[in-house]
């Protein structure tokens, strides 16, 4: 049994160089999106050599059989045969492994390899939660959460101090009296949560290519942050020109053909901030992303909005600005020019492509607020 | 007198003084403005052109976007494709571009027409090098296409 479980660790142990050293891939294409579970990921690990198990001699050949001469060299027993057909040309298809690991255990991994500094939370755990635990003992309860252990001691006491216990036939029968029940206390449990609101241009420039890439993205930010926090609140917020929070599934999986306006955007995340989600209570995350073609007009009012709203209110404020057939727009440059280095919660990003995603998680989440 | 058959004359007038720059026409409610870096016999290398127009003062986005389409349909000789790809309903106007842009090794080229309610339909031609901002750069049309690209201007909006 402890070997067994040595190996397995030992097995753990290979997995996770391996997914270490592939990470930037994994990253990259997102293969791994889909197969996320509840709390597991399934991983295909290609390059993993699994142990296996090899044919013998059999006992064909050997020592002191036959007729050989002193000093006559020992060959392998049996005559080679001709094999039919010829050798095949084409590569083996190889066998991809498929590994599952934890959301919390890929989070490390990804932490570790990016040289992520963990997340200090910001002010207090203001908001509380009440759990029940199951720490005491009563005297009544339902049959299914009775204490066994104490019903049996308690009825033996009773039958030994009133004299019915017999030694020579131990029978111990509980009445209703000995019954033990397990039973809960609330307490409050102070914890500190966190909320992510996704905000991303749908307008009729991004285009599917553009929507992935943030999609594979906020996959690995959600994972980071999730492994941070003991609880995390995702909102999402689709814009163009006008703006709407929706789900997840609706906010990787619109098109629209309407203009862009960023603002729109900013005026729907501070509503939610404001009616929702007190910077108080909540360490708060903004993820924005756009391929930054912003129609001129509209940046002063998103400028306004961002420094007197959300800046102040939120942990980080983060802008990937993703790489749409027409190159990138100009909305990073302006935010740059605006803002210049006064907010240290505003950071920038340009995603040119999806090799891009690995540099752009770091730049983002590395400065560990 | 129609914008084209104007332009064509202005453009004679530029050639001859071997100076490009500004050509404008007139034709009632439209005034065209062609700014050009370059000309000849044969071709123009044009900055930016747009035609101004008090019939598009009070167009609604379903206005715009009827003649965003009608262009998108009209300019098929401009070697990439022109789709409408944004249509802002707020501020009335409809963004065209080519649709796949124009790919080489060193990044991509594209046109950009712009309807606005106002009004106006312009056409600029932008470049995205690889590892640098995007910028406008200048078209270089045939006389011949640059012609028939402000008569279908013309039909567009009639």
């Amino acid at each position: 049994m402890l070997t067994i479980e040595r190996d397995l660790r030992r097995f753990r142990q290979i997995v996770r160089g391996r997914i270490r050293d592939n990470l930037r891939k994994y990253v990259t294409h997102g293969e791994m999106i889909g197969r996320k579970g509840r709390d597991l990921v399934s991983i295909p690990v290609p390059q993993l050599d699994v142990p296996h198990f090899r044919f013998g001699d059999n006992g064909a050949g050997g020592v002191g059989q036959g007729d050989g001469e002193e000093g006559q060299p020992i060959g392998k027993g049996g005559n080679p045969q001709q094999g039919h057909g010829p050798a095949g040309s084409d590569p083996g298809s190889g066998h991809l492994l498929e590994v599952e690991l934890s959301l919390d255990e890929l989070a490390e991994i990804l932490g570790e390899e990016l040289e992520l500094p963990r997340i200090e939370p910001r002010g207090e755990a203001a908001i509380v939660q009440q759990k029940a635990k199951y720490n005491s003992i009563r005297q009544t309860g339902p049959e299914s959460l009775r204490h066994f252990k104490r019903t049996y001691l308690r009825a033996l006491r009773r039958q030994i101090s009133t004299g019915v216990y017999e030694p020579d036939d131990p029978r111990v029968v509980p009445i209703k009296a000995d019954k033990q029940y397990r039973s809960w206390n609330t307490i409050e449990h102070p914890q500190v949560n966190a909320a992510v609101i996704y905000m991303m241009d749908v307008s009729g420039s991004m285009t599917d290519e553009q929507k992935e890439i943030v999609r594979t993205e906020a996959f690995w930010l959600d994972t980071w942050l999730a492994s941070q926090y003991q609880g995390i609140e995702t909102r999402y917020i689709i814009h163009d020109a006008v703006a709407k929070e929706v789900d997840e599934h609706t906010f990787y999986h619109t098109r629209e053909s309407g203009g862009t306006r960023i603002s729109s955007a900013y005026k729907v995340a501070a509503q939610l901030i404001e009616q929702q989600l007190p910077p108080s209570e909540w360490n708060l995350y903004c993820f924005q992303f756009s391929d930054g073609d912003n129609w001129g007009e509209d940046n002063e009012e998103a400028f306004r909005i961002l420094g007197d709203k959300l800046l102040p209110s939120v942990n980080l404020f983060c802008y990937g600005q993703v790489e749409s057939p027409y190159g990138s727009g100009e909305f990073l440059g302006h935010l740059q020019n605006h803002f210049g280095e006064e907010h240290d919660s505003l950071i920038l990003s340009e995603i040119a492509d999806k090799e891009a995603i690995y540099d752009s998680i770091k730049h983002f989440l590395g400065k560990g607020r | 007198m129609n914008l084209h058959t104007a332009l064509d004359r202005q453009l004679v007038n530029l050639e001859s003084t071997g100076q490009a720059g500004l050509a404008t026409a007139l034709d009632g409610p439209r005034r065209l403005t062609c700014e050009l870096a370059d000309l000849n016999a044969l071709a123009v290398s044009l900055h930016r052109l747009e035609l101004a127009t008090t019939e598009l003062a009070t167009a609604d986005a379903a206005r715009l976007e009827r003649i965003g389409q009608s262009l998108a349909a009209r300019l098929t000789y401009l070697m990439e494709p022109i789709r409408p790809i944004e249509i802002d309903a707020v501020a009335c106007t409809v963004q065209l571009r080519s649709n796949p842009p124009q790919r080489d090794d060193d990044g991509r080229t594209y046109y950009e027409l712009l309807v606005r309610r106002g009004g106006s339909i312009s056409l600029t031609r932008f470049r995205k090098q690889n590892q640098n901002v995007r910028q406008q750069v200048t078209a270089t049309i045939t006389r011949e296409v640059l012609l028939r690209l402000v008569a279908d201007l013309e039909s567009a909006l009639d």
